[in-house]
């Protein structure tokens, strides 16, 4: 797509970029709209590692329980357990993910305005100076 | 009420359905709402001005119109279509675009980096110079300049000059006139007069009315996170004193008028 196609020299949009908007809008892919993505997906991390632990924890007394010879249950128990520890991990992994994402979107944020704000106190100081 | 048109007539399945439409939105940041149920409609080849004392909301109401913000309830809506919660940079490419408050330059850049920086659409780096450069020739005297060693005003037509080489179908301008000279926010009020007789949408926020209304088709009054009147320019500036100077709009019970 060229400029040309969708505005005259003197820049007038015509009614195919109209067309096209509309064709784009279609398709955008609408997520359903919750508010802050990566503060969800820090409680579903935290979420899902209590979930883990409290599995691992029950499958531990449980096998506890389960008496020295009872080996049926010992090993559902283990099973159950390492699920547990499983969750916990993949519990842990997105919320490591998500407050990262979180962190370094408000890192660069700072960083731009820092820069912006270093230029401008550059500027204004050679300004000063002449 | 009938809004004055100035831009080409809306076509097609276009027609009568607003080109940008937020629906009783609520938004704000972190736990705190800014904007109470803004209920305003944008139409094709319209200029609505957005006006409003400081911290009455209308940057909050730029930010969900362009993805920034994600509304805590209600919904974001173009041509019809509810877009509520896709990303700021998808909106971006489908062709609405917003000039930031403080211009959102990269002041180490040079003029013409920065124009680079609108070739995300797809449009080639020789197409975006040419249109800006067509449209503002003083940037292109000063291509090689770096953006934040230019004035003010200069600064202002870059930011300009790089949301329109993107070819937007909606502009969200945010506080033109802001820190610039009165014969500066004249120029720069020319180049989107202009602009809006191209037939692109424009929803522009100002704190100062008077430049604006000579240019926008409806205007709103936002106070304290609500859309207390909307209409046409004359008969907004008669309301602009009271909102301006504290009248109690923004008390619990008060109710945005219909666009």
């Amino acid at each position: 797509m060229t400029n040309d196609e969708h505005t005259d020299a003197t820049g007038t949009m015509s009614p195919s970029r109209l067309t096209q908007f509309e064709a784009e809008v279609g398709k955008l892919k609408v997520t359903g709209g919750g508010a802050n993505p990566e503060r969800l997906g820090s409680w579903w991390g935290i979420g899902l590692t209590i979930l883990g632990f409290v599995v691992a924890i029950i499958s531990f007394w449980n096998a506890l329980d389960s008496g020295a010879n009872n080996t049926d249950t010992e090993l559902r128990s283990q099973i159950f357990a390492v699920i547990g520890v499983g969750i916990a991990i993949v519990g842990i992994a997105i919320w490591v993910r998500n407050s990262l994402t979180r962190y370094l979107r408000y890192w660069i944020v700072r960083l731009v305005y820092e820069q912006r704000e270093q230029t401008e106190q550059l500027i204004q100081a050679l300004r000063d100076g002449k | 009420m009938t809004s004055v048109q100035t831009g080409p007539a809306p076509t097609g399945a276009l027609a009568g359905v607003p080109v940008l439409q937020l629906a009783a939105v609520r938004a704000g940041y972190g736990r705190i709402d800014v904007l109470h149920g803004i209920d305003l409609e944008l139409h094709q080849g319209e200029v609505f001005a957005l006006l409003g004392p400081n911290g009455a909301g209308k940057s909050t109401t730029l930010a969900v119109a362009s993805g920034q913000i994600t509304p805590s309830s209600g919904g974001l809506l173009l041509c019809g279509r509810d877009v509520t919660g896709v990303a700021a940079d998808a909106l971006a490419r489908a062709g609405v675009c917003l000039i930031p408050e403080g211009r959102g330059i990269f002041p180490n850049l040079t003029v013409a980096e920065n124009l680079r920086m609108a070739t995300y659409t797809g449009h080639s780096y020789h197409d975006v110079l040419d249109l800006a450069f067509a449209q503002f020739p003083r940037l292109g005297e000063r291509r090689k300049q770096t953006a934040g060693t230019m004035s003010g005003g200069e600064q202002q037509m870059l930011s300009m000059a790089r949301a329109l080489a993107t070819e937007p179908a909606v502009l969200l301008i945010d506080e033109l006139s802001m820190g610039l000279a009165p014969i500066i926010v004249e120029e720069l009020y020319e180049h989107v007069r202009r602009i809006a007789a191209s037939g692109l949408s424009i929803l522009i926020v100002e704190q100062f009315a008077h430049e604006i209304l000579g240019l926008a088709d409806r205007a709103g009054i936002m106070l304290h996170g609500r859309l207390l009147h909307t209409g046409p320019p004359a008969s907004i500036a008669g309301e602009l004193s009271d909102a301006y100077l504290g009248a109690d709009h923004g008390a619990p019970g008060a109710t945005s008028s219909p666009t």
